[in-house]
């Protein structure tokens, strides 16, 4: 049996096959929508054909200053991200690192984490208004309790002996957890960052569509309001391919950086 | 004067160790049971006894990263009380940082120090680089390099801290027999060379044989000395692995090997009787 082979049970193959099956799978997808769309399986209203929908987005985006929303999506997604990295990162690494910090406050991020984001909408406009800050809230509810325990979790599974070796070479707890713990676990900490950054994007939206009078969601809801199917669709692609590029971008990067895995 | 080896430079004094028990009302589970050793200056140390036995715990006391339940150390006059840079470990585990070079990892090793400057940790590092002879390797990953090689970066490294003892637990025990051959003979250059006091924690009754001045063999747990082996004694001059061929060695291992089996025998029969009076 050849190994190399994209049929074998857990075969290898060449990244330049991945690349043209990837495409491929897009193309196909395209296609069987035209398609469906096109001989109105489902009827034209409620899906219309991808031109009419890259037709909406380019009028979206000349006419009716969809760039603005767009800017402001990404804005308040990357703030209310880096709120939640420049606090996640630290505080996880305090648990795993002190016994005290990690049993006080496991289970009490471990209860918050499991509340729905999109009941706490509510509560969070009526604390900090239908302003700015009550989406940047319900972004970081999302992801800063889960960014936490994930970090805490990677913080933990750097081998024992890495953190020994630190000892016995002279190292106090502040350069371990800086030069070996923080350093062993960055390429870790840049994958679940690059996850998290894609919960934003669903709880984004849903904090847009309740209340805001701009950004990606506010504009798909406005389109709803008026049956503009190609327009909503516009809208979600939209979403899609921004994440589509930021993933593939950390991930070029994670691959330039840390080189040695 | 600083130049004569000192004597009890390692000096165990009635060395306890005892777990926490796993379950709620069990017995605290005994591991080491009032061990004393004095080890003089540049002395290699081996620890050999049954898997399991407690011996590694009880290098892990020498080393400051376990406390005894009873008894003290004390390292060049000092008492121990955790683990600082005068106290250098090689892991079984490959401890070698994957995210810096061959070299890098080397230079790690005298990180901490604040006796040298910038320009003479990068001496030492090369220094060390070279004598575990991987100046070839100096700018490859870690993870680019065998498990071999991987084990010799631990030990340049921790050498390039400058600790007063070097302490080995099971350090060749993940390699191939002739890798791990050929590191014992790297190994007793180095020692050679440098003169540095080492605790070697094995099973390897040839092992402990090849590297040894003097061996300590452990009774299963709880921990005891049960037999002190002056190597010299026996192999005269015939050391090191070229001695490896000699009778002598040969006639020391099978000793060796006889005073291991006799306590895996006496601790199976003891383990038996164990279970018949709780049944």
């Amino acid at each position: 049996m050849n190994s190399q082979s994209l049929f074998a049970y857990r075969g290898t193959s060449s990244t330049r096959a991945d690349v043209v099956l990837g495409i491929m799978s897009f193309v196909a997808f395209i296609l069987l929508w035209y398609a469906v769309a096109f001989f109105e399986v489902v009827p034209q209203r409620f899906l219309p054909t991808p031109d009419k929908v890259v037709a909406a987005l380019y009028k979206m985006l000349t006419e009716q200053q969809f760039l603005d929303d767009i800017g402001i999506s990404v804005a308040r997604v990357w703030v209310a991200f880096f709120m939640s990295a420049v606090l996640a990162i630290p505080i996880g690494i305090w648990m795993s690192s002190y016994r005290i910090v990690g049993t006080l406050t496991e289970p009490i991020i471990d209860f918050i984490r499991y509340l729905p984001v999109p009941a706490l909408v509510p509560l969070l406009i009526i604390w900090f208004g239908i302003g700015e800050s009550s989406k940047i809230a319900v972004l970081w509810m999302g992801t800063f309790f889960q960014l936490v325990l994930l970090i805490a979790d990677d913080a933990k599974r750097v081998p024992r002996e890495f953190i020994e070796t630190g000892f016995t070479l002279g190292a106090k707890p502040r350069q371990i957890t800086w030069d070996i713990v923080f350093r062993s676990m960055l390429p870790k900490i840049i994958d679940n960052l690059r996850i998290t950054l894609g919960w934003c994007w669903t709880y984004i939206i849903i904090a847009e569509i309740v209340a805001a009078n701009a950004g990606i969601g506010h504009a798909i809801w406005s389109a709803r309001r008026f049956v503009k199917t190609p327009e909503v669709m516009a809208g979600i692609l939209t979403v899609g391919i921004i994440g589509l590029l930021t993933d593939q971008a950390i991930r070029l990067a994670h691959r330039r950086a840390f080189k040695y895995l | 004067m600083a130049e004569t080896p000192k004597s009890n430079f390692v000096d165990l004094r009635n060395i306890s160790k005892a777990f926490e028990p796993h379950e709620p009302n069990g017995r605290p589970i005994s591991v080491i049971d009032d061990v004393s050793m004095q080890v003089d200056e540049g002395e290699f140390i081996v620890y050999l006894g049954p898997s399991g036995c407690g011996k590694t715990t009880l290098m892990r006391i020498v080393g400051g990263l376990e406390i005894a339940s009873a008894g003290e150390v004390f390292l060049a006059g000092e008492r121990v009380v955790g683990p600082d840079r005068k106290k250098g470990m090689v892991f079984q585990a490959y401890t070698s940082f994957p995210w810096l070079s061959v070299f890098e990892n080397i230079r790690f090793g005298t990180r901490y120090r604040n006796d040298v400057n910038a320009a003479q940790k990068k001496e030492i590092a090369q220094h060390y680089l070279k004598l575990v002879g991987l100046g070839e390797f100096s700018d490859y990953y870690v993870n680019r390099i065998s498990g071999g090689m991987r084990q010799r970066v631990a030990i340049a490294r921790t050498l390039a801290a400058a600790p007063d003892i070097l302490l080995m637990d099971e350090p060749f025990g993940a390699l191939d027999a002739q890798t791990r051959e050929f590191l014992q003979s790297q190994l007793l250059e180095i020692n050679r060379e440098e003169r540095k006091t080492t605790i070697f924690v094995t099973h390897d009754v040839e092992e402990a044989v090849v590297l040894a001045d003097r061996i300590f063999m452990f009774s299963t747990r709880p921990a005891t000395v049960i037999e002190e082996i002056k190597v010299a004694d026996h192999l005269g001059e015939a050391r090191g692995v070229e001695g490896k061929t000699a009778e002598a060695f040969f006639h020391l291992c099978n000793h060796v090997r006889d005073l291991m089996r006799q306590e895996a025998i006496r601790t199976e029969s003891l383990a038996q009787q164990e279970l018949m009076k709780q049944n």
